[in-house]
């Protein structure tokens, strides 16, 4: 059986044949690309699609997308440590662009800057179940006034669902489960998988990917969404494999993904919400070429001393800003390259990890550790253009430098970890089948894993 | 229109890891009918406010045990009114203080920081039941006022 892949990506649209070998495991056949042709998708996807299928007729097709850098989703809460941060998380794990995030009750201000912003997607939360009412039902009414034209997802209490309903009864408004029923119970799945379901309905109108849809019927999936599902598959079908940081840097955003359970040890006490088993940060703001300015910014912030400033560094962040499409052509550009992803990396796990900090009591030391700890996990892969295709780049160096924040507390990101790169840039190819083949592709996603340098 | 729940939020404030006496007020008060919010050991202000105010709890319950309450609860019900729950109920109870002061001027000490009821560490805690849910129903007419409020003007 034989299995074709494709990516549409914002610069490349990449695909890949595999076949299942006689014991039943997943074998490279064939790649494709082609610059992806942004005015109607379904050119740059046909000619890879013909480009692999010359190899031989396939049995089935898998698909993402990920136009326009995902949806763009504002979210919406109450306690910003509580439900709009629930709000955020559930955004990032929905494969999702997050663009704005507000608390309590929506300012006239906040209005304002939705109505310039215009998301896709306002997910709307607040509130346990039975909790408070006050803040959806004022913030419902706001966005009803206003006429927002995005969808609104509601995902608040639970109690005040109708009352939501009947005052948003003019908006395109999907009421799902509360994504925080109770505070130490987050429950992220409705609201994500309303998100999705959007992403399919609103990105596949236009641009060609609904004539994609018509011709192979078979619906995309957005591809942070199928990255995430793929961490879920590695835990479920490797287990063995252990806890993973997986970076996906790209020329805009850097996606940092983590597959960690957090465990009760003694002398150490955690606030704020529960950590997802899987989480997802997007940086839309790090990356490696259109994002190259904040890169080197950051790399001021963080590494000083690396910091080239000079001339040539400058003149090198501005033509890769522009020309996004610039590879490093010798030594001293490579050299910048490297930097830039140190220093993307670096921050975006800054970003990621939790935080701890001690305070004396009466009973000697405490830990007080907020966010999720990721110190002892073992392996982090690379993935995207950069990461997969530089065998000599090993980030660990940057993120083991990572000592305490402006605040004095420790940055929680891993010590030591193995690093290893996905040379032929397949997850986002394997997260796309194991959507129908979860075993065989995180099989093949692992074995294949090249060490850094 | 809203039935009384009796929603509280539980915790002990500031640097005390006392967990035990914790678990054991919650698992007196949960039978008795009062749904409690956990938040554990080493709270701060800000963490009782917040949760009170995402499940609309009516009373917030700070226990103490190591003798800095006295510290720790200061400005509790100033930062209640800054934060937009000033009319919720607030209990306190534990070893409150550290010194041998007397029940009372311990008692005085922490109403006149705006707590509703202080309790010694050896209080019944079926009667500090009792006397959540009667203070509670005696507040809860005017939580009913702001439901009708907000069901009004859903009809206008």
């Amino acid at each position: 059986m034989t299995l074709i892949s494709i990516d549409i990506g914002s610069t490349w649209t990449k695909g890949a044949m595999l076949a299942f070998s006689a014991q039943g495991q997943l074998e490279l056949v064939a790649r494709a690309a082609h610059p992806t042709t942004v005015d109607n998708l379904s050119r740059g996807f046909n000619a890879v699609f013909e480009a692999l299928a010359a190899n031989g007729d396939a049995d089935e097709l898998f698909y993402s997308s990920s136009a326009k850098g995902g949806l763009a989703v504002a979210a919406v809460g109450i306690v910003p440590e509580i439900t709009a941060e629930m709000a955020r998380i559930t955004a990032h794990s929905a494969g999702a662009k997050l663009t704005q995030s507000f608390a309590y009750e929506l300012t006239n201000a906040d209005i304002a800057a939705l109505q310039k912003s215009n998301p896709d997607i306002i997910l709307l939360a607040g509130g346990s179940d039975g909790g408070n009412a006050r803040y959806p039902v004022e913030n419902a009414r706001k966005l009803a006034h206003y006429a927002l034209p995005s969808t609104i997802v509601y995902a608040g209490n639970s109690h005040v669902r109708d009352d939501v309903q009947q005052i948003l009864a003019g908006s395109d408004l999907i009421c799902v489960d509360n994504l925080l029923p109770t505070l130490d119970c987050p429950n992220p799945e409705p609201a994500r998988n309303a998100i999705r379901e959007i992403f399919l309905s609103k990105i596949t109108a236009g641009k060609g990917l609904d004539e994609i849809v018509r011709a192979t019927g078979r619906e995309p999936s957005p591809t942070p969404y199928a990255l995430y599902e793929y961490c879920k598959y590695i835990g479920k079908f490797a287990p063995e494999f252990g806890e993973f940081l997986l970076i996906d840097m790209g020329g805009a955003t850097t996606d940092v993904y983590s597959f960690h359970e957090e465990i009760n040890i003694s002398g150490t006490v955690r606030r704020g919400l529960p950590e997802p088993r899987i989480k997802r940060t997007v940086e839309g703001d790090l990356g490696m070429r259109v994002s190259a300015r904040a890169a080197a910014e950051a790399l001021r912030a963080l590494a000083p001393s690396d910091d080239p400033a000079d001339a040539d560094f400058d003149r090198y962040v501005s033509k890769v800003t522009t020309a996004p499409e610039t590879l490093p052509n010798n030594p001293e550009e490579m050299h910048y390259d490297t930097l830039l992803a140190q220093a993307n990396i670096a921050t975006s796990l800054m970003r990621h990890a939790g935080r701890a900090h001690e305070i004396c009591t009466a009973d000697g030391l405490v830990t007080m550790q907020t966010g999720r700890d990721l110190t002892r996990v073992s392996q982090i892969i690379g993935t995207g253009g950069y990461l997969a295709n530089t065998p000599g780049f090993n980030p660990s160096g940057s993120i083991s430098r990572l000592g305490s924040d402006a605040q004095g507390k420790r940055i929680l990101a891993p010590r030591g970890g193995r690093y290893r790169r996905d040379p032929d840039y397949l997850f986002p190819l394997l997260a796309n089948i194991a959507k129908g083949h979860p075993a065989a592709a995180v099989q093949k996603g692992l074995q294949s894993l090249t060490a850094g340098s | 229109m809203r039935a009384t729940k009796f929603k509280v939020v539980l915790g002990v404030i500031g640097a005390d890891c006392h967990a035990v006496g914790n678990k054991i007020i919650m698992s007196v008060l949960a039978p008795l009918g009062i749904d409690v919010v956990n938040l554990g050991v080493m709270v701060s202000q800000d963490e009782f406010i917040d949760a009170a105010i995402e499940t609309e709890a009516e009373a917030i319950l700070v226990s103490s045990i190591y003798g800095h309450g006295e510290i720790d609860c200061q400005g509790f019900r100033g930062r209640c009114i800054e934060r937009g729950i000033g009319e919720i109920l607030l209990y306190v109870g534990g070893n409150l203080v550290i010194g041998k002061r007397g029940f009372p001027t311990v008692e005085a000490l922490f109403t006149d920081m705006g707590f509703d009821r202080v309790f010694k560490p050896s209080v019944d805690l079926v009667e500090v039941a009792d006397l959540l849910k009667s203070d509670i129903r005696k507040k809860s007419p005017a939580t009913t006022v702001q439901t009708g409020r907000i069901a009004h003007r859903l009809a206008g």
